[in-house]
């Protein structure tokens, strides 16, 4: 029985990608019915480390899209990072689970060492806030969202998935995150339910997710640009580079500051002899 | 917020403090494809070109983090004609860096090119120049750490200077962009 898990059929990926991906580290944030998808997808890639965080337990709503749950996880009120874990594990054993019951903003010192951080929250207010914090360390973001909308008495399912990469156009840049949004957000604070959520467009834009991460760490191909934001329209099953990007500054002028880099708090007190 | 010297586990083994791993120099692909293109333009008589990174400090679980947010280029007349070395700034030119790290309160990260591929190596002379200059900066920011990395096309390696440290750590860089380029990951070293 095999006990290394055997990348060869991915071995157009380089000759050092096996190590490069055996060595780079991610978080994913919100191991939901997004997260879940991912975390099984760079699994199955051979990634060597994941950060997973999420503080919710699995409960029977979950079921209909959450990757890996089971009703005995339903029954056990399981939580969703160690139903991660045991997806990964399960693919591939040697794969180092870091895992966070918590709230992202609970463990900021361990993400800042990831190479990539995965969004899968529900939140802008909470993307918005994600994307500071990564671009405050030069850290990529990849976010993925998706919405069931009702007009009319029909429905209609759109999703994007965001690369906000350090120095590039952000949220704000994009159209993602506005005042506006983020004051409706607010007003409705604790009125909604649930939002409608269902497998297939996870999976989708999970695919999409991996695969901005694959160019990232061990680009196939390198004449093709990657786009940063992806459009998914779910009623004509289609995925496609966003016309926004066409009316992008080059570079984003909302996170140009050398102030915003680093520890705001640093202080000598941070430091100690190292012998 | 951990400190440096707070206790970490790993496995089954507690570690007194956490510089496990080496600091790290992050910095956007958009700002190295800029540095490195101004480091290769020639110069009337410098065999090469240096510049200095200006980076913000964090701790993060494991190691310190340089991120390098801006660039300040050494500008044609502060190199002196200097055979003995590939390029050797000024008096007038280290003072303008100096100034840069005083007003702008950043770490300071010496950086230079050679024009190969593979693992790059400081020379006798960058060790010996780099233990000179780069405490110096310790006289206008001395609670930030400082450094000098040296680019390959593909890879740098580097050194870093930690406040309290009595000698300098090796650095390891990670280029943000697409693709990430991070020189503990490959294996051309």
């Amino acid at each position: 029985m095999a006990d290394k898990l055997n990348l060869q059929r991915q071995s157009f990926l380089g000759a050092d990608s096996e190590i490069v991906l055996g060595r780079s580290r991610a978080a994913l944030l919100g191991l939901g019915g997004g997260g879940s998808h991912i975390a099984q997808q760079l699994a199955h890639i051979g990634l060597g480390s994941f950060l997973v965080i999420d503080p919710d337990f699995i409960d029977d709503t979950n079921l209909n899209r959450l990757v890996g749950a089971t009703m005995e996880d339903v029954r056990l009120g399981t939580a969703k990072i160690d139903i991660a874990e045991r997806v990964i594990k399960a693919v591939n054993p040697a794969a180092e689970t870091i895992k966070r019951r918590a709230n992202w903003t609970e463990v900021t010192a361990e993400l800042r060492d990831v190479d990539v951080i995965f969004a899968c929250v529900d939140s802008i207010g909470c993307r918005s806030e994600l994307e500071g914090f990564a671009r405050r360390f030069l850290i990529p973001l990849i976010d993925i969202g998706m919405d069931v909308h009702e007009s009319s008495g029909e429905f209609s399912i759109s999703g994007q998935v965001m690369l906000s990469m350090p120095g590039k156009p952000c949220m704000r840049c994009m159209g993602l995150v506005t005042d506006e949004a983020l004051a409706k957000e607010a007003a409705r604070y604790g009125a909604a339910g649930g939002k409608p959520q269902v497998v297939w467009p996870n999976g989708t834009l999970a695919s999409i997710a991996v695969g901005l991460f694959m160019k990232l760490v061990t680009p196939w191909e390198t004449h093709k640009s990657t786009p940063l934001l992806l459009e998914y329209d779910g009623d004509l099953q289609t995925v496609a580079p966003s016309n926004k990007l066409a009316y992008l500054p080059a570079y984003c002028k909302h996170f140009d500051s050398l102030n915003e880099l680093g520890d705001p708090f640093w202080t000598l007190d941070s430091l100690a002899v190292v012998e | 917020m951990p400190s440096l010297l707070d206790p970490i586990q790993i496995g089954e083994i507690t570690l007194p403090n956490r510089v496990i791993m080496s600091p790290l120099t992050r910095l956007t692909a958009t700002l190295y494809d800029d540095l490195v293109q101004r480091l290769r333009e020639p110069h009337d008589f410098a065999g090469e070109r240096v510049a200095f990174l200006k980076c913000r400090p964090a701790l993060s679980a494991t190691s310190l983090l340089l991120l390098a947010g801006g660039v300040h280029h050494v500008e044609n007349e502060d190199y002196v004609n200097d055979p003995s070395a590939g390029a050797t700034v000024g008096r007038s030119g280290l003072r303008k860096v100096l100034q840069v790290a005083y007003m702008e309160a950043v770490s300071i990260v010496h950086v230079h090119l050679h024009e190969h591929r593979g693992r790059p190596r400081f020379s006798k002379t960058d060790l010996r120049e780099n233990a000179l200059f780069v405490p110096d900066f310790w006289n206008v920011q001395p609670s930030l750490p400082h450094g000098a990395v040296v680019f390959s096309f593909d890879s740098a390696v580097g050194q870093c200077w930690i406040p309290c440290s009595p000698s300098p750590s090796s650095v390891d860089v990670a280029i943000v962009g697409s693709p990430m380029r991070c020189t503990w990951k490959v294996t051309n070293g």
